[in-house]
């Protein structure tokens, strides 16, 4: 089995260098970078598990969140230890987006990272194979300012490492915005009341007591 | 004794429920956003949403080319064009126009004299003038708004002075109206003479304070053929003109150009006030009866002779700042020492902004209203630009390049004018400009609405409220609609047109502002519930242990 694999890391190496510039493949409609749907990372003995994930890139489906501008379709994923994931990124949008993953092993993956490019309308599939170990990547487009206003997201492996902040519709942001609140008359009035019906609660059950005590 | 014990014992109780309310107590009145954010509103707007009409297209007849009492009046297709019996009676003088015509005029029967063919060439010589001094948006102790009411754009209505020509009549468009008539407007008008003139310029002083004219850059002597000031500065000739009194200034200009003319007391505040506007004189010609007043400044209908053998069109362009301080000094009370304590000693121009930007006495989007150059391909077009402001400008006109052919009056030698894209003209400069509509690639890249507007570009905002300022197009015939209005996406203005845009009530781009979290009730009424309970409890001990023996 190790020697199949030594073997295919042989054959696969020159092969793919071939095609690619230091991990890159470009063409005019975008780029991959680190794309890797064999070599296996050294804790994982073979792959798990084949997960195939389309993410949508776009304005569009940032919709639903004010305050927003860029977003991906679906922000939260979760996956074996050891998979493989085949994404296919697509971008609806007319301008730049990214599909790009931090955290990999850098003995395979230069820098830590996995990142498709789209750069305008249209679509590309790559794949990476994550390591065994529990933990959550960050997804995100790095286009000037995405991040910030959306376009963020995580892939859980295994157990994962817990939520990672900001990520639209799930956790909130580590340095959220603060917003007033609209108090009304209602408010201040319903507060009073309670108030008030405190003290009497109080004030009636202790009178009760007293009066048993008395007894 | 043993209740004692028990109201003693209830007191770490209490301790615990205050540890237990400072640990619960709810955001009051503002709150950290968690994963979502405030839904969105629309900006509050109390006053009541009043939408324009881009344009109210109340005298269509005004537009076309006419003869009036002889005077061939050229077509104006703006929105608002100049009407045609004031621009008669401008080039003939009241003293030679028909009764007809002066009934079609608010203006006086002695505001403009004109006689004596001293060289005997076709066209009157001796010309008498008379102004008075308006105030636009000023107070009114009869209502909380300003009168009389003059809008630079939807809902922005800045305290303003300027030079009128003598007028006759209500100034209102009727009793119930506080709204101006036409010719009742900034700026200042602008004035036109014949080279060698006898011009006398009588300042009737309409107005609450005292004010002088000075002629910048006018061939003027210093003082009148009687000894008189006629410098117009206070400081080096007679006292201001006191109100309700007059003055006469005396001209004979021997050099021709576009110059100014301006009030000189306390000159910081009342020229940004408005009193100040172009005074433009023509080359002397045979038959040639110059329209004296351009009331608004721009399109000039009738041009004098020498402009008609260069030029097929002509503009007076006045660029004027207002500082929103020094606008509000008239507004808030009607006691005249009141006003002139804010205005000349609390007001400090040292400190000031400007905040109001206007072309013509309008800003946009009102500048399409009656600012826009008309023009068609292969013209020679003749602008005049003056700028009043305290800052420089720097007109720049899409899709052009013009040739700078006088600076302050004086013409520059025709191998050493410039043709650039950018005019920048410093406090009261002057630049005459000939504008080229030949589609070389050069001088005009075609047909089109084309921007014209200051580059500097706190100017093209009011207020800092963007678009608005001087900005105003220069339109292609082909592409101007019957109204005066450019044939743009239909659209385009919707936002303009309407006192809730320049009140910064508006949203940009469909898009809600954040605004407000709502309470979270039940958090509220437990959290008050945890506190009635405390204070119920010690007032319970505190009963309690005064009871006890
Ligand atoms: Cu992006
Ligand atoms: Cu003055």
């Amino acid at each position: 089995m190790k020697a199949f694999t030594l073997f295919l890391v042989f054959i696969s190496t020159p092969l793919f260098a071939a095609m690619n510039h230091g991990g890159m493949i470009m063409d005019e409609t975008g780029m991959i970078m680190n794309h890797n749907p064999d070599i296996l990372p050294k804790d994982c003995p073979k792959i798990s598990k084949d997960i195939d994930i389309t993410i949508r890139a776009g304005q569009q489906y940032s919709k639903d969140f004010a305050g927003k501008m860029f977003t991906y379709d679906k922000r939260d994923w979760q996956v074996p230890g050891c998979a493989r994931v085949n994404v296919t990124f697509i971008n609806d949008d007319d301008i730049r987006h990214q599909f790009m993953i931090h955290g990999l092993p850098g003995y395979m993956y230069p820098k830590g990272m996995f990142t498709i490019e789209i750069y305008g309308k249209g679509q590309k599939t790559a794949s990476f194979i994550v390591p065994s170990r529990d933990y959550t990547y960050y997804i995100h487009c790095e286009v000037s300012q995405h991040t910030e206003k959306g376009m963020k997201a995580q892939l859980k492996v295994g157990k994962s490492s817990g939520d990672l902040n900001s990520i639209l519709g799930l956790t909130a942001a580590l340095t959220p915005d603060i917003y007033p609140i609209n108090n009304t008359q209602i408010t201040w009035l319903s507060m009073l009341i309670s108030f008030i019906l405190g003290i009497v609660f109080i004030l009636y059950v202790g009178n009760f007591l007293r009066l048993k005590l008395g007894k | 004794m043993s209740h004692k014990r028990l109201y003693y014992q209830l007191i770490p109780v209490v301790l615990l429920l205050i540890a237990l309310a400072v640990w619960l107590q709810p955001d009051l009145f503002q709150r950290a956003a968690g994963i979502n954010l405030p839904k969105g509103v629309n900006p509050e707007f109390k006053q009541t949403l009043k939408i324009d009409k881009p344009c109210v297209d109340l005298h269509p007849e005004w537009r076309l080319a006419q003869n009036i009492d002889g005077v061939k009046i050229s077509e104006s297709r703006l929105c608002e064009p100049d009407n045609p019996y004031d621009v008669a009676a401008f080039v003939l003088g009241m003293n030679n126009i028909s009764m007809p015509t002066l009934m079609s005029t608010n203006i006086a029967e002695d505001a403009l004299i004109k006689s004596d063919d001293l060289d005997s060439d076709g066209d009157p010589d001796i010309i008498h003038i008379k102004l008075e001094v308006l105030e636009l948006n000023g107070a009114t102790p009869d209502s909380a708004n300003v009168a009389p009411q003059y809008e630079i754009a939807p809902g922005i209505l800045p305290g303003m002075w300027a030079f009128s020509p003598k007028l006759r009549g209500m100034s209102v468009k009727n009793f119930r109206s506080v709204k101006l008539n036409a010719i009742l407007r900034a700026p200042s008008p602008v004035i036109r003479i014949e080279q060698g003139d006898k011009v006398y310029i009588t300042l009737e002083n309409t107005h609450y304070f005292p004010h002088t004219i000075h002629f910048h850059g006018v061939d003027h002597a210093f003082k009148t053929s009687k000894g008189g000031d006629n410098d117009g500065v206070p400081v080096t000739g007679e006292k201001a003109v006191m109100p309700g009194k007059t003055r006469t200034y005396e001209l004979q200009p021997r050099h021709a150009g576009t110059m100014l003319y301006h009030c000189h007391v306390q000159t910081d505040k009342h020229l940004m006030m408005g009193l100040v506007g172009m005074f433009v004189v023509e080359e002397n010609r045979p038959n040639n009866w110059v329209q004296t007043f351009n009331v608004g400044a721009g399109h000039v209908r009738y041009s004098s002779v020498a402009i008609k053998e260069k030029y097929q069109r002509e503009y007076d362009l006045h660029y004027q700042s207002i500082d929103k301080n020094l606008a509000k000094t008239i507004q808030h009370s009607n006691d005249i020492r009141e006003i002139s304590k804010n205005m000349h000693r609390v007001y400090n121009m040292s400190e000031s902004n400007e905040n109001y930007f206007l072309l013509n006495g309008h800003s946009f989007p009102y500048t399409l209203r009656d600012a826009l150059i008309i023009a068609k391909p292969d013209e020679n077009i003749k602008l005049r630009v003056a700028n009043t402001q305290h800052s420089s400008i720097a007109i720049h006109i899409h899709g052009h390049k013009a040739t700078i052919t006088d600076y302050d009056g004086v013409e520059q030698n025709p191998a050493a004018q410039i043709t650039r894209d950018v005019f920048h003209l410093a406090a009261a400069q002057r630049l005459d400009l000939k504008l080229q509509t030949t589609n070389d690639g050069l001088h005009s890249y075609g047909e089109g609405v084309w921007l014209f507007h200051d580059h500097v570009e706190t100017a093209v905002a009011n207020d800092g409220m963007s678009p608005g300022g001087n900005i105003a197009l220069m339109v292609y015939e082909n592409m101007l609609g019957a109204t005066g209005l450019p044939m743009i996406r239909p659209d385009a203005l919707d936002d303009f047109f309407t006192n809730r845009y320049y009140a910064k009530k508006q949203a940009l781009w469909g898009k809600k502002e954040a605004g407000t979290f709502s309470p979270n009730s039940l958090q509220l009424i437990l959290f008050a519930l945890l506190l009635g309970t405390i204070v119920g409890l010690i007032i319970f001990i505190v009963r309690g242990l005064k009871g006890a023996k």
